[in-house]
């Protein structure tokens, strides 16, 4: 099948195309290389270990931290388990807001009852943010043990005050957990959380497969799994030491490998004009769309954002929209985009959004293509 | 009052003297006997789909002695499959049982030597091959082409014969499949179009053209398994008319089968209908695979009449029915709102908009 008409408009999945320097720095791990940096002592694996710490400095670096507190997991879902499998204790207080991802719901749903968690959703102010006055006294008053907040909304693309979140958690004696999984490529993510979980295939251009757990000196994390290392093998006891505890069986090192180039790429191609074009293209989207007849728009406040659009369409559900823009060869997101206390709040419980996220501004064809595609359903 | 004798011991856990006697009327038939009583004993038949055509037959093979039935439906059972569907009771239909597990219950008393081993599955390829065994015989009681091309085609792959049966209205058809052919596609080599074959939710059936069908399939199963020759010809009937005509077809199979002459069998290739579970939805996407494109005109026209709020879009039709909301796309590609089994959307699309003919 030819991609050359294919429109990707889901980069809040997962980014597609990567850049090409990803691809071959994955292809020459499986051509060149092929072993993990920690299982042995060769020339190959001394190339691995220098790509795996390149990869980890670069992750620090985006944290404001150095690489040895970074820990590579599957994604920002194993990341976010780990993390609060670890830090919850019985009877423990845990504050979060209704944008979370089910990476997050999900497991604070599990641990809720076995734990005895007392648990507050924060919800979304009027605006459809979540201002930094709501969450001190949200943690004034409920005085948690833990906050777990996503930076960025999946959905509508509200970025939040996460700097001035873990300052206020910080000063209540709170351990706060951030998940960078939307913003981490597109914004600063070095904000002074004491967790930090994210993934590498969305906006750092990465490889799927790939997350990371990057705790400040002093969080104390357990690994929530066991078996090798590649260090202290001759041990029963699992090791402690940063960031080997979390990183047992063989890492997904070509992946790796991946980020390590897109994190390369991302210093050659800095974010913040990427994402000043992204943000203008979906200004222009919203424009075009939000004129038509019946599309309703689901906009953050004013602010910081991240590139996505979700619409709604009066007389189609976000399902059938899906398809026809799919029988036009292009490619959005419909449904509840994992976050499902928030559709609670924004009234598209029973069917979701149609999600637009550009990876890059569209050319005046593409664009039309896709205003006209909306347009024929809306007029459905 | 009458006074019935009173009988010691149970005649079924006790040792039997004769195990057969239970058949001794059956094994009197000419052609049967007890050699051929044995035959059943030791013989395995599936039975594809547990409906109106199912439910006849695979009560009919059980208290004949046959030793091993398996039954495969992926639907449940409701209110309206009762005037048909004869092993089902109300209580089946509103709890919403599983048809094969309603049927294997229901069978569960008619005769215990026989083993019915229900299977709440779709009949695809995958499910064919990964049967524990080899079946002696399998029997036609589906309510769509695709099925029944895909038996067809598995059939003669495996060297395993057939009964073709269908019914829908007042009218019925069946066909015994030698597993040397000729088979369903020397007839008809591809499948009729979904939009343009009837079937019982827009055309109704009646339940005397079941049992004239299943009557015909049943003997033909019982002569098969005893080892006798089948019937040949095309079994057609016609109840409210009264016509019970055996249609004359070729002795050999086509020239130009692929699957008789074992070059290709293509349901055996095709890509199989896709049913995914959309996230967070009470919605089941069904993407038809390889499928014949659907003629949304055509289908309108069939539903027309059967369906609620029927309703055609620049890019899609839409209809209520088995309280689901359908939207069908041109390619076939269709969303079920209401429903979030993969399984129970698949029978709901081929019920209503799949390629359909026959009774269920």
């Amino acid at each position: 099948m030819s991609d050359d008409d294919l429109l990707y408009l889901d980069h809040a999945a997962t980014s597609w195309p990567k850049p090409q320097v990803v691809l071959d720095a994955m292809r020459r791990w499986y051509e060149q290389v092929g072993v993990s940096a920690e299982r042995g002592d060769g020339e190959r694996c001394q190339v691995a270990r220098a790509e795996v710490a390149a990869a980890r400095r670069g992750l620090g670096a985006l944290c404001g931290l150095g690489g040895d507190r970074v820990a590579f997991v599957s994604g920002a879902t194993e990341g976010l388990n780990l993390t609060l499998r670890a830090l919850l204790r019985p009877g423990h207080r845990v504050l979060t807001t209704a944008f979370e991802h089910s990476s997050v719901v999900r497991p604070l749903a599990a641990l809720r009852a076995p734990l005895g968690l007392s648990l507050e959703v924060l919800p979304p102010d009027p605006d459809g943010g979540l201002a930094a006055t709501g969450m001190a006294a949200a943690i004034a008053r409920h005085r948690p043990d833990v906050l777990v907040f996503t930076h960025a909304s999946n959905v509508t693309g509200a970025v939040f005050d996460a700097a001035a979140f873990a300052a206020a958690a910080r000063a209540a004696g709170c351990t706060s957990v951030l998940d960078v999984s939307q913003t981490a490529g597109w914004l600063p993510v070095d904000v002074g959380a004491d967790v930090v979980v994210g993934s590498a295939h969305k906006a750092l251009l990465g490889p799927p497969g790939l997350g990371f757990v990057i705790a400040r000196p002093g969080v104390a994390l357990a690994p929530q799994k066991q078996g090798g290392t590649g260090s202290s093998q001759a041990l029963e006891r699992h090791p402690e030491a940063w960031p080997t505890a979390f990183e047992a069986g063989t890492p997904n090192t070509p992946a790796i490998f991946g980020l390590a180039a897109a994190l390369r790429w991302a210093d050659a191609h800095p974010a913040p004009p990427r994402l000043a074009a992204c943000l203008e293209e979906v200004e222009r989207l919203a424009d075009a769309l939000g004129q038509l007849p019946g599309v309703q728009l689901l906009r953050p406040p004013p602010g910081p954002r991240t590139p996505v659009l979700s619409l709604t369409l009066a007389d189609a559900d976000p399902a059938e929209l899906g398809l026809v823009l799919d029988a036009a060869r292009i490619h959005v997101r419909s449904g509840h985009h994992c976050a499902p206390w928030l559709h609670q709040h924004l009234g598209t419980q029973a069917s979701g959004t149609v999600r637009i996220a550009p990876g890059a501004p569209l050319g005046d064809r593409d664009r039309q293509r896709l205003v006209e595609a909306v347009a024929s359903a809306a007029g459905g | 009052m009458t006074t019935h004798p009173v009988t010691t011991g149970d005649p079924l856990r006790d040792p039997p003297r004769d195990p057969l006697g239970r058949y001794s009327r059956q094994m009197r038939v000419h052609g049967v006997g007890e050699t051929g009583q044995r035959r059943l004993a030791s013989a395995t038949v599936l039975i594809v789909g547990c409906g109106a055509l199912g439910s006849h037959s695979a009560q009919a093979l059980v208290r004949a002695g046959v030793g091993t039935v398996w039954l495969v439906d992926r639907d449940i059972v409701e209110l309206s499959n009762l005037q048909r569907q004869v092993l089902f009771s109300e209580a089946d239909a509103i709890a919403g049982v599983p048809k094969a597990i309603a049927a294997a219950a229901a069978l569960g008393g008619a005769n215990s030597a026989c083993r019915v081993v229900p299977h709440v599955a779709d009949c695809s390829l995958d499910f064919l091959r990964n049967l524990p065994a080899r079946p002696d015989l399998v029997l036609d009681g589906t309510d769509n082409f695709p099925t029944r091309y895909l038996l067809n085609d598995w059939c003669a792959e495996q060297g395993v014969p057939w009964i073709y049966a269908g019914a829908v209205g007042s009218e019925g058809a069946a066909m015994v499949v030698p597993a040397g052919g000729p088979c369903l596609r020397c007839l008809w080599p591809e499948a009729p179009q979904g939009a343009d074959v009837g079937n019982c939710e827009t055309v109704g059936i009646l339940q005397p053209a079941i049992a004239a069908v299943t009557a015909f399939q049943v003997a033909e199963a019982l002569k098969l398994l005893v080892g006798a020759a089948p019937t040949r010809g095309v079994f057609t009937c016609d109840v409210w008319r009264g016509q019970y005509l055996l249609q004359q077809v070729a002795d050999r199979p086509a020239p130009d089968c692929p699957v008789c002459r074992r070059e290709r069998f293509p349901a055996l290739l095709a890509a199989p209908t896709e049913a995914v579970t959309l996230c967070g939805r009470d919605a089941v996407q069904i993407d038809p695979g390889s499928r014949a494109p659907i003629d949304l005109a055509a289908l309108a026209a069939r539903l027309d009449g059967a369906v609620d709020d029927l309703r055609r879009t620049a890019h899609l039709l839409r209809f209520a029915a088995d309280g689901c909301r359908f939207s069908v796309f041109p390619g076939g590609r269709t969303l079920v709102f209401g429903v979030q089994d993969p399984l129970r959307a698949r029978a709901l699309f081929d019920r209503w908009v799949g390629a359909h003919g026959g009774a269920s």
